[in-house]
C-alpha cells in the first residue's frame, strides 16, 4: 500500500507556512528562533521527499548540511540572546529595536 | 487524498479557533480532539494502512507546529517543537531515509533543542502573561500573508509534473543507509564536508565568545 | 489481516512483554543487590529480614512508595512536572529493544531472532535515545519551581550532554571494526575478530566512564548529592513519582551494562561453544545465559565503584569530560583507524 510523495510536500509546505507566520507574529526572541528551526525542518522534509522520488542520495546530503547550518545558527543566535539578556533584561524584540536608548 | 483534505480542514479550523480565542485553550483542544476522533472513526477500515498513519502523524505534526507558534510558555513551545521533530523523523522513515531519521533525532531533537532548553532555564523565562502577538492589524496581516504564501505553495505543488510513490511497497535496496551517505560525503562532496566542519568550529568559538561573562 | 503481519505482531508483542517484565524485575532486584553488596563492602549485613535472604525487600519497598503521599508542589508547572519522570524512564527501556540477547532460536518451525528490532542504524538509535533522556532531567529541574532543583537539573543536563560526546566517539570505534551499524553485526564481528575489549581497551574505558556519567552514578552523581543540592533535580518528587526516578536510574544502569556487554564483551558470544556440539536451541539458551552473566558483571561493577570511589566535584567532572576523555577518545579513534587499515580487525 503506497502513497504519493506529494503528501510529504504538502506537509512541508504547511510546516513552512506555520513557521513563517510564527516568525512574523511572535515577539519573544526564543520562539522566533524556534519558528526558524521549524522552517528549516520543513525544507529538510522537502529535500528528502524529492530525494526519494528521484532515487538519488544528494537530497539527503544536502539535508544533512542544512541540519549542520541550523545547529550553528541556533548556537550563535542563542549566545546573542544570552548576551542581550544580560544587558537589557528582556527577550522581547520590540524592546531592543533601538541601538541605544 | 481525501484524508489529507479532511486533516487540512481540521487543522485550519483549530488554528482559527486558537487565534480568535487564545484565552480558551481547552475549547480548541476539545474541538481538535473531537475532529480527530471523527476522522478516526470515518477511516477505521484501513487502520493498518500507510496512508492512515501518515495522515495521523501529519495531523500531530501540524498541530504541534501550531502550538509551538501559539503557546505563551516558551518551555512548552520547545516541547511541542521536539514532538514536531519526532513526527518529521517518522516521515523520514516512511520515505526510507533511515539515517536521516536517526540523525534528526540525535542532532536536531537531541542536541539543538537541548540548547534551547538550557537557554530558557538560564534566563528563567516563565509563561508570558497574555500572549503578546503584536497589535491587531499586524497579527491579521501576518496571518493573511501566511495564508497567501501557503496558497502559493499549494498551487505550485498542484502543477507539478512527477507522480512518484512512497511507502512500504517502494523499497529501494540500500537507499538511505549510512554506507551510501558516507560514500557521497567523502567522495563527491568532500570539500563541502570539510567546509561544514570549519563552519561548526567557527560557530562554537563564536558562541563561547558571545556568551562569555566578562570578569570586570 | 494477512498471516505475515499477524506473525510479526504476535512475535513483537511476546518479546516486548517478556523483555518489559524481565527489565522491571531486574530493576526491582537491583535495589536489593545494591544494598546487599554495599553492606558486604562495608562489612555489615544488608536487608535480610523480609523473606529469605531479604528477597521480598523490593516488594516491601514498592508498597512503601505506593503508600507515600505524592505531593504536588503548589507553584510547579503541573504538566511538565508529571511528564519528566516518564521522559527519563522510557528511553532506557526502549534502548533495550535493539540489543541482541542471543542467536536466532528455532521454535514452531520458525527462526526467531532474539532481538525486538534489528534496525539498520542500531548504534545510532542508542545514541539518539540517550540524547532524548536528557530532557527528563532538565524538565524535572525546571518544573519543580525550586532553586536546588533548577541547579541540579542544569548541572545534570550539562554533565549528560558532555559525556554523550565521549560515548559517541567510543561507539564510532566499535562501528569502524564492525563495519555496520546493526548490533547483531557488531556481535558477529566480535565472534570472528575477537572481543572488542582486547583490541580497543582505551575505548572501553572511555565508554565505561561515559556510561557512569550518563546514568548519574557515583563518582559522577553530584547533581543528586545529598550534601550539596538536597536531592538535585528530584527534590520535589515524592511517593510513586520519586520511585519512577529511582527505577529510571536502575533501568539506565541495566541498559548501559547491556550495551557495554554487546559492544565490547562480545554480546552473547561464548568462545568455544561450537565445539561442544549442542542442539541449536540449547546453544542459544547457553548464550543468552552468558549474556545475562556479562550484564551482571557490569552491574556488579557499577555497585562496586559506587561504594568505593569518592564523588567528583562539578568542575573536576566537566574537566574530565572535555579535557581528558575527549582527547583520549580521539586518540583511540586514530588507533582503531590504524588497526582497521593494517587489517588486524
Amino acid at each position: 500500500m503506497a502513497m504519493r510523495v506529494d503528501f510529504f510536500l504538502v506537509m512541508a509546505a504547511l510546516l513552512f507556512s506555520i513557521g513563517c507566520v510564527g516568525v512574523l507574529i511572535r515577539r519573544n526572541v526564543i520562539v522566533m528562533l524556534m519558528s526558524i528551526e521549524l522552517m528549516l525542518n520543513a525544507v529538510n522534509l522537502t529535500f528528502v521527499a524529492f530525494s526519494h522520488e528521484s532515487r538519488s542520495m544528494t537530497g539527503h546530503v544536502f539535508s544533512l548540511f542544512v541540519i549542520t547550518v541550523a545547529a550553528c545558527e541556533a548556537a550563535v543566535g542563542l549566545a546573542i540572546v544570552l548576551a542581550l539578556f544580560r544587558r537589557r533584561r528582556t527577550t522581547d524584540v520590540d524592546d531592543v529595536s533601538l541601538l541605544r536608548w | 487524498m481525501h484524508l489529507l483534505t479532511g486533516l487540512v480542514i481540521v487543522v485550519m479550523a483549530v488554528a482559527l479557533l486558537r487565534a480568535i480565542v487564545p484565552a480558551q485553550p481547552t475549547l480548541t483542544m476539545l474541538g481538535g480532539s473531537i475532529a480527530a476522533l471523527v476522522l478516526l472513526v470515518a477511516y477505521r477500515h484501513d487502520l493498518l494502512g500507510t496512508e492512515f498513519w501518515a495522515g495521523a502523524i501529519g495531523f500531530v505534526a501540524i498541530l504541534s507546529a501550531l502550538l509551538v507558534v501559539l503557546h505563551p510558555n516558551p518551555m512548552v513551545s520547545v516541547l511541542f517543537l521536539i514532538l514536531n521533530l519526532l513526527c518529521v523523523a517518522l516521515f523520514y522513515i516512511m520515505l526510507q531515509a533511515h539515517l536521516m531519521a536517526v540523525l534528526q533525532v540525535i542532532v536536531y531533537a537531541g542536541a539543538i533543542m537541548v540548547l534551547f532548553v538550557f537557554v530558557i532555564m538560564l534566563l528563567n523565562l516563565r509563561a508570558e502573561e497574555g500572549l503578546r502577538l503584536g497589535s491587531g492589524a499586524e497579527r491579521w496581516l501576518a496571518m493573511g500573508l501566511g495564508g497567501v504564501f501557503a496558497a502559493l505553495l499549494f498551487w505550485a505543488l498542484r502543477h507539478r509534473g512527477g507522480q512518484a510513490w512512497a511507502g512500504p511497497g517502494r523499497y529501494i535496496e540500500g537507499f538511505g543507509t549510512a554506507r551510501d551517505m558516507g560514500a557521497l560525503l567523502f567522495g563527491e562532496y568532500l570539500f563541502v564536508t570539510e567546509a561544514a566542519s570549519v563552519l561548526l568550529i567557527a560557530a562554537m568559538v563564536g558562541a563561547v565568545l558571545l556568551a562569555k561573562r566578562r570578569l570586570e | 489481516m494477512d498471516p505475515a503481519t499477524l506473525r510479526v505482531l504476535i512475535e513483537a508483542t511476546v518479546k516486548i512483554a517478556l523483555l518489559f517484565g524481565l527489565n522491571l524485575t531486574v530493576v526491582a532486584y537491583m535495589t536489593l543487590v545494591e544494598r546487599r553488596v554495599s553492606a558486604w563492602i562495608q562489612d555489615r549485613r544488608g536487608p535480610n529480614r523480609v523473606g529469605p535472604f531479604g528477597l521480598l525487600q523490593p516488594l516491601a519497598d514498592g508498597i512503601k512508595f505506593i503508600f507515600k503521599e505524592a505531593i504536588l508542589p503548589p507553584h510547579a508547572h503541573t504538566a511538565l512536572y508529571l511528564l519528566a519522570p516518564v521522559i527519563i524512564f522510557v528511553p532506557a527501556m526502549v534502548t533495550l529493544s535493539v540489543v541482541p540477547f542471543g542467536p536466532p532460536v528455532e521454535l514452531f518451525g520458525l527462526s526467531i531472532p532474539l532481538q525486538i528490532a534489528d534496525v539498520d542504524g542500531g548504534l545510532l538509535v542508542i545514541l539518539g535515545l540517550s540524547s532524548l533522556g536528557v530532557y527528563g532531567v532538565a524538565l524535572a529541574g525546571w518544573s519543580s519551581n525550586n532553586k536546588y532543583s533548577l541547579m541540579g537539573g542544569l548541572r545534570s543536563s550539562a554533565q549528560l550532554i558532555s559525556y554523550e560526546m565521549a560515548m559517541g566517539f567510543a561507539v564510532v570505534g566499535v562501528l569502524m571494526t564492525a563495519g555496520s551499524l546493526r548490533l547483531d553485526d557488531v556481535v558477529r564481528s566480535q565472534m570472528t575478530h575477537g572481543w572488542n575489549v582486547l583490541w580497543q581497551f582505551p575505548g572501553f574505558v572511555v565508554f565505561l566512564t561515559a556510561a557512569f556519567a550518563e546514568t548519574n552514578r557515583l563518582p559522577f552523581d553530584l547533581p543528586e548529592a545529598e550534601s550539596e543540592l538536597v536531592a538535585g533535580y528530584h527534590t520535589e518528587y515524592s511517593g510513586m513519582r520519586f520511585s519512577m526516578f529511582y527505577m529510571a536510574e536502575y533501568a539506565n544502569m541495566i541498559t548501559a551494562s547491556a550495551l557495554a556487554a554487546t559492544l565490547y564483551l562480545g554480546g552473547y558470544h561464548v568462545p568455544g561453544l561450537a565445539r561442544l556440539g549442542l542442539s541449536p536451541n540449547l546453544a542459544a539458551l547457553v548464550q543468552v545465559a552468558a549474556f545475562g552473566f556479562k550484564v551482571a558483571v557490569f552491574l556488579f561493577l557499577y555497585v562496586w565503584v559506587r561504594w568505593t570511589l569518592p564523588r567528583f566535584r562539578y568542575d573536576q567532572l566537566m574537566n574530565l569530560g572535555w579535557k581528558v576523555l575527549l582527547p583520549v577518545a580521539l586518540g583511540h579513534l586514530m588507533w582503531v583507524a590504524f588497526i582497521v587499515l593494517a587489517g588486524w580487525a
